[in-house]
C-alpha cells in the first residue's frame, strides 16, 4: 500500500539487539545471526483504567 | 420522594436515590426514639439498585415533618459527636505532651 | 343559696384555682417527684445494655430501639438530647501516626455503624484512576502494573480537589505523575519502587494526538492546566507524593524500560477500594468479666490457665488464692473460661451495648482524627441533603 515501505524496528530474541529491517530483508539479526526476531513496542500512548 | 396519600399524611413511604445502610438505619434509629412514631422501618428493595425506602407512621403528626425533626436530631447528635471528639483528641495529645515533652506531637 | 352552700361554693372556687396553678407547672413538678420510676428493674435493665455471652450463644443481642418499649414500666426509651448529651463520653486511648484507637461511650450501634460505613466507603481521598503507558517492555503486562498504581496511597489532602466526573482533567482536580526507569544492559536487575513516582505539577507532558488543519501554538496534552499546582499555595510548601516510598511496583531485567503518566483523581470507597481512606475501621464491644464468686486455690489456677489472652490474675490474701478479673479489655470473648462444668455459674461474661472501642487505621491521606471528623461531617450533610429535599 505505502509507495516506500518505512524500516520498522526488530528485537533480536537472543543478544537483545535493535534490528532495522526494510522488506525483502533477510530474517536474522546483525549482530549474532539469530533468526528470531521481535517487533519492539510502539511509543504510541495505551490508556488503562487502574482498577 | 415521598408516596403518601393525600388524605393522610400521618403516614407515608419515602424513597431515597443514593443512599444505603448508613443513612437508613441511623434514621430508622432516630425515628424510633421518637414517641410521635408508632412505626418506623427500612428496606432496600434491590441490592443492585441505590435505593432506600423509608416507612414512617405517626400517632397524628405529618409523616414528613417527624423525618424532618428527625435529621434534625440526626444532625444534632453529630455535630455533639464531633465536638466531643476533638476535645477529647486535644485532651490526649495535651496529657501526652506533658507525659513526654520530646515527643513529636501534632496538634490539629 | 344558704351559708353553708356559699362557704363551699367559695371552697370549690379555691381549689379549682389551685389546680390550673399544678396545671401550669405540674408536668415539671411530677417528673420531679422522686418517686417516678425512671429506672428499669435491674434483670430488665441486664438485658437491655449486656450481651450476655452464654456457653452456646449469645442472648440479649439486640438493642431497644422503640421509644415506648418501656411504657408500662414507666421508664421512657426516647431520645432525648440532653440526656445523650450528659451520658455520651469520647476518651482517646492511643493516637499515634496513622493509628487511632479510642473508646465511644453512650451511642447507639446504628451510628456507630454509620461513622464505620462512612469511613470505609464514603470519605473520599485521592488515587490513581488512569495510567498512560508510553513505553513497558516489563514482564509486569500493562494492566497490573495500572491496578497496582491505583492501590498506592498518596500523601495529598483530597479537600483540596474537586471530581472530575465529566469536566475536563484540569489542576483542580487531577494529580498527575511520572515514572520512567530503565534497567542498563549489564547490570543486575532493577527494583521499580513508588518513590519513582515523579510528581508532575505542570500536568501531563505527552502530547495529544490532535488534528494538524488547526493551527495550535501549544501543543495539546492529556490535561489542561491553566497553572502549576506547585504554585498554588496549600502545595508549594509540601510536594505531593505516594505515602510510602518502598512500594514495589517492578522489577526490571536488563534491556527493560516502564515510561508511563499515571492520573490521579478524586473518589470514594464505595467506588473502588482504592479510595478508601482507611486500611480498616472497626469497632468492637466493651467486654465485661464478672465473678460471680469466689474462686479460690485449685480453680483460681485453673481459671488463669483456661484463658488464652490472660484476663485472670490471682491475688493473694493472707495464704488465700483469689482469682480477679485484672485486664477485661483484653478478653477476646473465646468463651474458653466458662467451658466445662459449672464454669458458668462461676463466670460471666458480657458485653456493653453502647461502649464501642473504635479503631481507625489510616492509609496516610489523611491523619486518623481527621478522618472521623470528616465522617461525621459527611453523616450531617446527608441529613441536610434529606431535609432540604423533603422542604
Amino acid at each position: 500500500m505505502d509507495p516506500q515501505p518505512e524500516p520498522v524496528s526488530y528485537i533480536c530474541g537472543d543478544c537483545g539487539m535493535e534490528n532495522t529491517l526494510k522488506q525483502g530483508d533477510v530474517i536474522q539479526c546483525r549482530e549474532c545471526g539469530y533468526r528470531i526476531l521481535y517487533k519492539k513496542r510502539t511509543r504510541r500512548i495505551v490508556q488503562y483504567e487502574a482498577r | 420522594m415521598e408516596h403518601g396519600s393525600f388524605t393522610d399524611e400521618t403516614k407515608s413511604t419515602f424513597s431515597m436515590a443514593d443512599e444505603d445502610h448508613t443513612l437508613a438505619n441511623a434514621l430508622r434509629y432516630t425515628l424510633n426514639q421518637d414517641p410521635r412514631v408508632t412505626f418506623c422501618g427500612y428496606s432496600i428493595p434491590h441490592p443492585s439498585d441505590n435505593r432506600v425506602n423509608i416507612r414512617v407512621q405517626t400517632t397524628g403528626d405529618p409523616a414528613r415533618e417527624v423525618l424532618k425533626d428527625a435529621c434534625q436530631n440526626l444532625m444534632v447528635v453529630c455535630q455533639h459527636v464531633r465536638n466531643t471528639f476533638d476535645k477529647a483528641v486535644l485532651d490526649f495529645n495535651l496529657t501526652k505532651a506533658k507525659e513526654e515533652p520530646e515527643g513529636d506531637i501534632s496538634i490539629e | 343559696m344558704s351559708g353553708k352552700d356559699k362557704n363551699l361554693h367559695i371552697m370549690m372556687t379555691e381549689s379549682e384555682s389551685e389546680q390550673e396553678d399544678v396545671g401550669k407547672e405540674g408536668i415539671e413538678w411530677i417528673m420531679n417527684l422522686p418517686d417516678v420510676p425512671m429506672k428499669l428493674p435491674p434483670h430488665v435493665e441486664l438485658q437491655r445494655t449486656r450481651v450476655e455471652c452464654k456457653g452456646d450463644a449469645p442472648i440479649h443481642t439486640d438493642t431497644i430501639q422503640y421509644s415506648g418499649a418501656f411504657a408500662s414500666m414507666g421508664f421512657d426509651n426516647s431520645l432525648r438530647l440532653d440526656n445523650f448529651r450528659n451520658n455520651f463520653k469520647i476518651e482517646v486511648i492511643n493516637l499515634k501516626g496513622d493509628d487511632i484507637e479510642f473508646d465511644m461511650i453512650g451511642i447507639d450501634p446504628a451510628l456507630a455503624n454509620a461513622f464505620r460505613r462512612i469511613l470505609i466507603a464514603e470519605v473520599p481521598t485521592m488515587a490513581i484512576e488512569k495510567v498512560l503507558f508510553a513505553n513497558n517492555t516489563s514482564i509486569v503486562q500493562d494492566e497490573v502494573l495500572a491496578h497496582r498504581l491505583g492501590l498506592i496511597p498518596i500523601r495529598v489532602d483530597p479537600r483540596l480537589f474537586k471530581y472530575s466526573d465529566k469536566d475536563a482533567p484540569n489542576e483542580n482536580n487531577t494529580i498527575v505523575f511520572r515514572l520512567h526507569a530503565r534497567c542498563e544492559r549489564g547490570k543486575p536487575r532493577l527494583t521499580v519502587k513508588s518513590e519513582a513516582l515523579t510528581w508532575l505539577p505542570n500536568g501531563s507532558e505527552f502530547p495529544l494526538v490532535s488534528d494538524k488543519s488547526i493551527p495550535n501554538s501549544k501543543p495539546q496534552t492529556y490535561t489542561s492546566f491553566s497553572c502549576s499546582q506547585d504554585k498554588l499555595p496549600e502545595f508549594s510548601k509540601n510536594s505531593i507524593g505516594p505515602k510510602d516510598s518502598d512500594i514495589i511496583l517492578a522489577r526490571l531485567g536488563p534491556g527493560q524500560e516502564i515510561e508511563l503518566e499515571a492520573h490521579a483523581v478524586k473518589g470514594m470507597g464505595k467506588t473502588h477500594a482504592k479510595w478508601s481512606p482507611v486500611a480498616t475501621a472497626w469497632y468492637r464491644m466493651l467486654p465485661e468479666v464478672l465473678l460471680l464468686e469466689e474462686i479460690e486455690d485449685e480453680l483460681a489456677e485453673e481459671l488463669k490457665r483456661k484463658c488464652p489472652v490472660n484476663v485472670f490474675d490471682i491475688e493473694d490474701i493472707a495464704g488465700k488464692k483469689r482469682a480477679t478479673v485484672a485486664r477485661p479489655r483484653a478478653c477476646t470473648l473465646c468463651r474458653e473460661c466458662i467451658r466445662g462444668d459449672a464454669w458458668e455459674k462461676r463466670v460471666a461474661l458480657r458485653r456493653v451495648k453502647d461502649h464501642f472501642i473504635f479503631k481507625i487505621e489510616s492509609t496516610g491521606a489523611l491523619p486518623p482524627n481527621v478522618l472521623f471528623t470528616e465522617a461525621v461531617k459527611i453523616l450531617e450533610d446527608k441529613c441536610e441533603r434529606l431535609i432540604a429535599e423533603l422542604s
